[in-house]
Order: C-alpha cells, then sequence, then structure tokens
C-alpha cells in the first residue's frame, strides 16, 4: 500500500478542533486571568483591590460554606430516594420518574419565585402560620431560602447519578456477603457502599460546582449573604466600560475553586477502582401495608414539594395580573396573549439561537470525543484537556471572558447574535463530549477497521458506519444540549445586548421587576420548549434522555 | 434501539430547519433604547409605537441609570445606544457630553420651568418621592406621616433605599433629605437604612414583605396600590417631599439618528405620555394633561413640597456621596 506524505484527514481535524478550542475557549480564559494579574488606571490590581475590602473574602468564605451545606442536604435527598426507588416496589412509584423533569426544566428564577410566593415575608405559609399558630418564621431570604431552593433543585443529579450506580450494582456481592455471615444490614454497607461512593461522590461534587457558579437563586434569594457569583456579576455591571480588573479577579476566585473540586474529585474517584464484570441488579422489594403507604405518602410529598415550581408557573400563567400584582382566582389568557403576540422576540431569540448552538455543539462534541477516543495522536489530549475547562468555569465567569476578548479587536463580536451562539456552544457543549464519549467507548474499533479495509476512506467510513451506531446517543445528547442551552442564563445575561433577550432573561428581567404573570407565561413556553422534545426523544424514537 | 431511519433524521432536521425565525433578520426602521424604566412603562411606549408610529421598531435595553450611562460614556467611539430614558438631571448633568441637543415639536407642551436651556434634554415626566409602607410587616407601629418619624431607632433594618451612587431614584430622595434634616438627623436616618442596588429591588422588597418601608418614586409604588395589594400605601411625608423632572435624552452619533429623533417624538407625544400615566402610573411632563382625570393620584398642588436645586444636586453630587459612604448603616 503507499502512504501519501501528507497528514491524514484526522490529524487535520485535530489541528481545526484544537485551533477552534484555542480561539474561543483558551485565549478568553487566559486573557481574564491576564487581565486578574494587570494592574489597573489607579495602579491597584483587581487582587488588591479584592483583598483590600472584607466583604470579598466574605463572600468566599459564605460561597464554600453554602455549596457544602446544599451539597449535604442535596446528597442525603438524592441518595435516600434513589436507594428507596431501586430497591422497593410502593404505591406511587412511576411517578417518580417525573421527578428530573419536573425540576430541571423550570428555569431557577422561578424556582425561586416560588418559594418566595410560599415562604418569603409575604408567603402564603408564613402569613398562615403567623396568624394561626402566632409562630413566625425567620425571614427567607439568606441562608435558609438559599439552602433550602438550592438543595431541591439539585439533589436530582445526585438522584439521577446514585440511581444508575446501585442499578448497576450486582446483588450478588451481597448475596455473598451474608452467606459469609455479614449481617445484611452490614453488608450492604460494607459491599454496596463503596461501590456507589465513585457515583455519589462526582454528582456531589458537580452539585458542588454548580451551587459555587449558581447566579439565579444567588441573586433572588441571597438576601444579606453575600455571595462570589452575585458579586462577580455586580463588579462586571459596574465595571463596564471601565477597567475589567475587579470582575476578572472574582472570576479566577471562582475558577481556582472549581479546578480545585475537579482535581479533588479525579484524585478521590481514581484511588479506588471497582469494576463489575457481569451484574445482576437487585430485585425490588415490594412494600404492600402500612409501610409501604408510608413511603408511598413520603414521596408523593416530595414530588409534590418538587413540582411546586412547575405548578405554579402553570397557574401564574394563566392568572390575570394588574401591573404587578397577581389576581389570585381570576383567569385569563392575557399574560400569554401578551407575550406570544405582543413580544414574541424572546422566544424567537431563544430558538434561533438554540437551535443553531445545539447544532455547532453537536458537531462539535461528536468530532472531539471521536478524536479524543477512536484516533488518538499528540493533540488529542490536550484536546481532551481544553474540552473540558468549560466545567470549571461559572456561567457568569465564561460570560466575562468572552465579552472581553471579543468586544474589541480583529474578532469583535459584542452585540451580535454570533457572541450569544459561542456562550451557548463553549458552555453546554461539553456535555455533548461526555454523552458521545460513553457511547463511543462501546462501539468496537473492529468494525470501523472491517469497512476501511474494505477499502471505503476514512471519513466515509467514519460517517457510513460509526455515526449510524451513535445515532441514538446523538439524539439524546441533542436533546439534553438543547433543553440545556435554552435554560440558560448567567452567562447569556453579561453578553446579551439590546434586541437579544432570550426567554430566561427576560423572565430574569420581568421577576427583577415584579411582573410574575407576563415571567411565567414566558417560562411556561420555556418549559414546553424542553418538554416536547424530551418527550419527543422518550416516547416516540424510545431513546432514554437522563 | 438503532430504528433510527436516516428518514426520520431526515424529517428531523427539516423540522428544525423550518421552525428558524427567519423574520427576525429583517429590520425596518431601529432605534435602540437605553432605559432605566420599568417593563410596564416599557411596554407602554411600545404599545403606542404600534399605533403611533408603527414603522418604528425599538430595541430595548434596561439597566440602572448609572450604568446605562457609564455604558453610553463606554461606547461613544461607537455609540450603540439612540435614547436614553430616563433618569433624573442631578445624574443626567455629570455625562452632558453623551448627548445631542434635539428640540422636539412637542416641547412647546412642556411646562418652560422644566426645560434645559440647551435642549440637551427633554422632561419627560415628574417624580414625586414617596415612602412606599407595607402596613402587615409595620407589626404594631404607627405608620410614619413625616420624614422625621423614620429617625426613631426602632425603624432600624427596615427602611430600604437603593444605592444612590447607582440610581437616581436614591439620589434624589437621599440627597433631598440631607436637605430638609440637616447633617445630625440625617446621619440618625443613615443609622435606621438599608441600601439595596437598584430600584426595583427596593419595590420587591417592600411588596414582598422583606423590609417595612421603602423610598421610592411614587409612580412605582403605586402599581402596586392600582393593582390592588391592599397592604401597601403611599405616604406623601407632610414636611414636604422632593418632586423632580425625569428627562430623555438623544445619544450624540446613535447608529439610527433618524430613529432616534423619531423615537423622542414619540415618548413626548401626548398619546403616549397619557399610556404612560394610565399603564405606568407616570405624572406627565406635559401640562396638557389632566392626572386625575386618569389614575388616582394626587395632583401635585395637593402635595407639599420641600424645594431642592436641581443644580446644587449635581455640583455636590461627588461630596455628598462621599460623605453618605462613609456614613454608618442598618445593616
Amino acid at each position: 500500500m503507499k502512504r501519501s506524505f501528507l497528514p491524514s484527514i484526522w490529524t487535520l481535524l485535530s489541528l481545526l478542533a484544537l485551533a477552534l478550542l484555542a480561539v474561543f475557549l483558551l485565549w478568553p480564559l487566559l486573557n481574564l486571568l491576564g487581565t486578574s494579574l494587570a494592574l489597573s488606571g489607579d495602579g491597584q490590581s483587581g487582587w488588591a483591590q479584592l483583598i483590600d475590602d472584607p466583604k470579598y473574602l466574605r463572600a468566599l468564605g459564605n460561597t464554600l460554606l453554602l455549596g457544602a451545606a446544599v451539597t449535604l442536604c442535596a446528597s442525603v435527598l438524592g441518595v435516600s430516594l434513589a436507594y428507596v426507588t431501586a430497591r422497593f416496589d410502593f404505591p406511587g412509584k412511576p411517578w417518580v420518574a417525573i421527578l428530573p423533569l419536573c425540576t430541571l426544566v423550570v428555569p431557577e428564577v422561578i424556582v425561586s419565585q416560588t418559594w418566595l410566593m410560599i415562604l418569603g415575608n409575604n408567603g402564603v405559609l408564613t402569613l398562615w402560620l403567623d396568624q394561626h399558630l402566632r409562630l413566625r418564621l425567620p425571614s427567607f431570604y439568606g441562608w435558609p431560602g438559599l439552602v433550602l431552593v438550592m438543595s431541591l433543585v439539585y439533589y436530582t443529579y445526585i438522584y439521577l447519578g446514585t440511581l444508575a450506580a446501585i442499578r448497576g450494582f450486582d446483588v450478588q456481592l451481597e448475596e455473598a456477603a451474608q452467606s459469609l455471615g455479614t449481617a445484611p444490614g452490614h453488608a450492604r454497607l460494607q459491599v454496596m457502599l463503596p461501590l456507589i461512593m465513585p457515583a455519589v461522590l462526582a454528582s456531589a461534587l458537580l452539585v458542588f460546582t454548580l451551587v459555587v457558579g449558581n447566579f439565579a437563586i444567588a441573586t433572588l434569594l441571597g438576601g444579606r449573604v453575600q455571595l462570589l457569583s452575585v458579586l462577580t456579576y455586580l463588579s462586571f455591571i459596574s465595571e463596564m466600560g471601565t477597567n475589567p480588573a475587579l470582575q476578572s479577579s472574582l472570576a479566577s476566585v471562582s475558577i481556582a475553586i472549581v479546578a480545585g473540586v475537579l482535581f479533588l474529585q479525579r484524585y478521590l474517584v481514581g484511588r479506588k477502582r471497582y469494576e463489575l464484570v457481569q451484574g445482576r441488579s437487585a430485585p425490588s422489594r415490594k412494600l404492600r401495608g402500612v409501610p409501604g403507604l408510608l413511603l408511598g405518602a413520603a414521596i408523593g410529598g416530595f414530588i409534590l414539594l418538587s413540582s411546586l415550581p412547575l405548578l405554579t408557573v402553570l397557574v401564574s400563567a394563566f392568572t390575570e395580573s394588574r401591573g404587578p400584582v397577581m389576581q389570585w382566582g381570576s383567569f385569563s389568557l392575557q399574560n400569554l396573549s401578551r407575550v406570544l403576540l405582543r413580544s414574541p422576540e424572546p422566544i424567537l431569540n431563544t430558538l434561533l439561537y438554540g437551535c443553531i448552538a445545539t447544532l455547532i455543539s453537536l458537531v462539535l462534541s461528536v468530532l472531539i470525543s471521536y478524536l479524543v477516543i477512536k484516533k488518538k495522536n499528540l493533540l488529542t489530549p490536550l484536546i481532551d484537556y481544553i474540552a473540558m475547562l468549560p466545567m470549571a468555569m461559572s456561567g457568569t465567569v465564561l460570560g466575562i471572558a468572552l465579552v472581553m476578548t471579543f468586544n474589541t479587536g480583529w474578532l469583535a463580536l459584542s452585540g451580535s447574535a454570533a457572541i450569544m451562539v459561542l456562550v451557548f456552544v463553549i458552555r453546554r457543549f461539553p456535555f455533548g463530549v461526555r454523552s458521545a464519549s460513553s457511547t463511543l467507548y462501546n462501539i468496537p474499533n473492529s468494525i470501523e477497521e472491517a469497512s476501511i479495509s474494505l477499502g471505503v476512506a476514512p471519513l466515509r467510513s467514519f460517517i457510513k458506519v460509526v455515526l449510524p451506531l451513535m445515532a441514538p446517543a446523538i439524539a439524546a445528547a441533542a436533546v439534553l444540549t438543547w433543553t440545556t442551552i435554552v435554560a440558560e442564563l448567567s452567562a447569556s445575561l453579561v453578553v446579551y445586548s439590546a434586541g437579544r433577550e432570550t426567554i430566561t432573561i427576560q423572565v430574569f428581567r420581568l421577576i427583577e421587576t415584579g411582573l410574575q404573570g407576563q415571567a411565567a407565561a414566558y417560562g411556561l413556553i420555556l418549559v414546553l420548549m424542553t418538554l416536547v422534545p424530551v418527550l419527543f426523544c422518550s416516547l416516540v424514537l424510545r431513546i432514554k434522555v437522563f | 434501539m438503532l430504528d433510527l431511519s436516516r428518514k426520520r433524521l431526515l424529517s428531523l432536521a427539516g423540522a428544525c430547519l423550518f421552525s428558524l425565525p427567519l423574520t427576525t433578520w429583517a429590520a425596518p426602521q431601529q432605534a435602540v433604547l437605553y432605559t432605566t424604566n420599568n417593563d410596564s412603562a416599557v411596554q407602554a411606549v411600545l404599545d403606542s409605537a404600534k399605533q403611533l408610529a408603527p414603522q418604528l421598531k425599538v430595541g430595548v435595553v434596561t439597566g440602572s441609570s448609572a450604568a446605562l450611562l457609564k455604558r453610553i460614556d463606554a461606547e461613544a467611539a461607537a455609540a450603540k445606544a439612540d435614547v436614553f430614558w430616563s433618569s433624573q438631571p442631578n445624574t443626567l448633568g455629570a455625562f452632558t457630553t453623551l448627548y445631542q441637543p434635539y428640540q422636539s415639536s412637542h416641547s412647546a407642551a412642556i411646562d418652560p420651568a422644566w426645560q434645559q436651556p440647551d435642549n440637551l434634554w427633554s422632561a419627560s415626566n415628574i417624580q414625586v418621592v414617596v415612602m412606599m409602607v407595607n402596613r402587615k410587616q409595620l407589626q404594631g407601629l404607627n405608620e410614619p406621616r413625616r420624614w422625621k418619624d423614620l429617625l426613631d431607632p426602632v425603624w432600624k433594618g427596615r427602611i430600604i433605599v437603593a444605592d444612590p451612587s447607582a440610581t437616581s431614584t436614591a439620589y434624589t430622595a437621599l440627597w433631598g433629605l440631607s436637605q430638609l434634616l440637616g447633617a445630625e438627623d440625617f446621619a440618625a436616618l443613615a443609622r435606621n437604612l438599608v441600601v439595596s442596588r437598584n430600584s426595583s429591588a427596593v419595590l420587591n422588597a417592600v411588596a414582598q414583605g422583606e423590609y417595612s418601608i421603602g423610598l421610592t418614586f411614587e409612580s412605582n409604588a403605586y402599581a402596586y396600590v392600582a393593582g390592588g395589594q391592599k397592604e401597601i400605601s403611599l405616604v406623601y411625608p407632610s414636611d414636604g417631599t422632593f418632586v423632580t423632572q425625569e428627562a430623555l435624552a438623544l445619544i450624540k452619533n446613535g447608529p439610527n439618528p433618524e430613529a432616534g429623533r423619531a423615537l423622542v417624538d414619540l415618548l413626548l407625544a401626548r398619546d403616549t405620555q397619557v399610556a404612560l400615566l394610565q399603564e405606568a402610573y407616570r405624572r406627565p411632563s406635559r401640562s396638557d394633561i389632566e392626572v386625575s382625570a386618569h389614575a388616582n393620584l394626587p395632583n401635585l398642588a395637593d402635595i407639599k413640597v420641600f424645594p431642592t436645586d436641581d443644580e446644587q444636586a449635581v455640583r455636590e453630587r461627588e461630596r455628598f456621596l462621599s460623605t453618605w459612604k462613609d456614613l454608618p448603616k442598618g445593616l
């Protein structure tokens, strides 16, 4: 066989991927870190400003504390729910399956607003307790609200991660331990716990990073508790047009926290390795009578609690509002018609940017995961590392990095639709890479090699052989990418300009000005835009998304 | 699992393509409005635009006055905004190089007392400072009637006001109060105040019961009364309150000068101002509109006003803000 000296198509594609990542990800990130170190006009670097004001150190402490508290609460909730659903059958169990949907499709802004309506100082429950039981609840703003709402939003990640691990657990191991004389409860702890621990830990650390980066809930419920993400956004707003020293320092701090967590994860998960050869998952035990009913009721209550925000969106969207005041009990289509007929721009923008960004993300993530897993060369480990960088950046930080870099210069994107799409792609394509990678590991190289040895060109073999095998995974990744893109707020809030508002930005603005009814109407449309593809994928195409 | 035929994928892709909203690319006469006004007010103007100037498409960016003016200043080399709506002269006065003088055909209807001599800006509406009180959160205390009532330490941490360096609403209220109360009493007041970062946070915080009292403009607070939230009331203090104009300005070298002028005319038109009064409770700057005929608000003549000098407020801005920054607050 004659070999040409031209680099192979895969080397070229690796170079292309690397170039794209370098320009749109690495450069902004380095620019951000560089700006934080540079001296600003008045001779004070961002770091000096940061250390001078005790507010920022306090915010750092608060952020870490909040991350720890929420991760703990969410883990307790998520793990116990996963264990109970995997191991027991009880009345109403099928309803548990809708939980992830309930919490993941509703914008966080609306979740916060819902809990304010229930437990805020003017909340339904607060007033009822005060009037009937003379019980005065502490203010919901600050720690109580932050911990409660974030735990209820983020336990889903731990639930999903743990559930998969418990289902994959081989029950024969537990039986073996028992037959060797270990008590049942003890056996479960000693055998099952180490096996599901990596999954729990991985999702717990993911939750920690999400809490550190959270902007929407933090800004609406934080009250007097200063948090890093909110201060970063505020310094971005107040430094607009001036030297971005402080915001870049604050952003660097949050990158450092998340990078530290990711490093910890690699260390902890990498230390212990268990592999399950062939699993037989445990049968779920039927709980009848009182225990079954009790468990069913407890879980039912929890599902109701989780779906309250979704119900609120539904009810508020159809409730008449007069200015900022909701007229509970009188229903109308006024909010929806206002949103759909008079100002549909945020909806159109979301569809347009979301579609384009999803397509680009998919192409990029399939390409990158294929290169990294199947076509290893000198460049691919580097690509792998850089592609995971967005995971370490909160939305606000990513937005600031992109605005700072593409504001002027040879590639001035600020104010354009392109930067909206860019921000979505960069923020969400790592999810696609992860999802595509997990499928690619399971596709044997031999199939593709057979095609190539039969004379089909490499690229064509990839398209004809590998892609069709990946199709279900790609479809699932597409839905997941789409869902997370249209729900994105913190990064797009930083980069958007006039007329380029997406639904989440508009909802945030409306909630901030107190116009709940319209916010809920936009929220409802967003929920539909997420639910329809998810349901289509799982019911019609029969592909598991979550 | 693998029954995902190519046909199905193609039809999926097709459906995606057709759902792309192509109309968003076409723009007839576009004007970019940077505004500090809330969505009710913006909506009233957009509705009015559909009636009075259907060819005019308005892109809206909202924010606090300081953030928007700083942004306009930063963008001065390649301006992105056409019109700024609205802020008080005490804030506008710090950025006079940003505006393009323009005399709208509607300016004859505006009281000469409110007119800027060089037409750098035009009065869009009249603002009155009030106490927004949540009566459910008074917890046994009497509703305050005078500014002086707020000096009582029982109010510590229960009164909210926005950051005067970031919003002109708060600057107007606090600068006026510093004149009315004098340094010592003003410091006593400051010890009770909690500072929020923007004006809308003040409204939300009082409406949702996080604070008992908010210092804000009548127009924003009245929306809650008009909407039927019974525990909210507006107090026009009997020791006199502060009245100022809010003004809009055409931005120098804006990207769409013609559309920008059309937008200024639209904002000052009688129908727009009536709509703003009815929908967003903005007291019109035009003298040819009878306020009580369109909204349940007291006439300006019935409100006791403590006179303040806008120019003095601009001159003393830096000094006031630095004193303010060092005063102990209620937090």
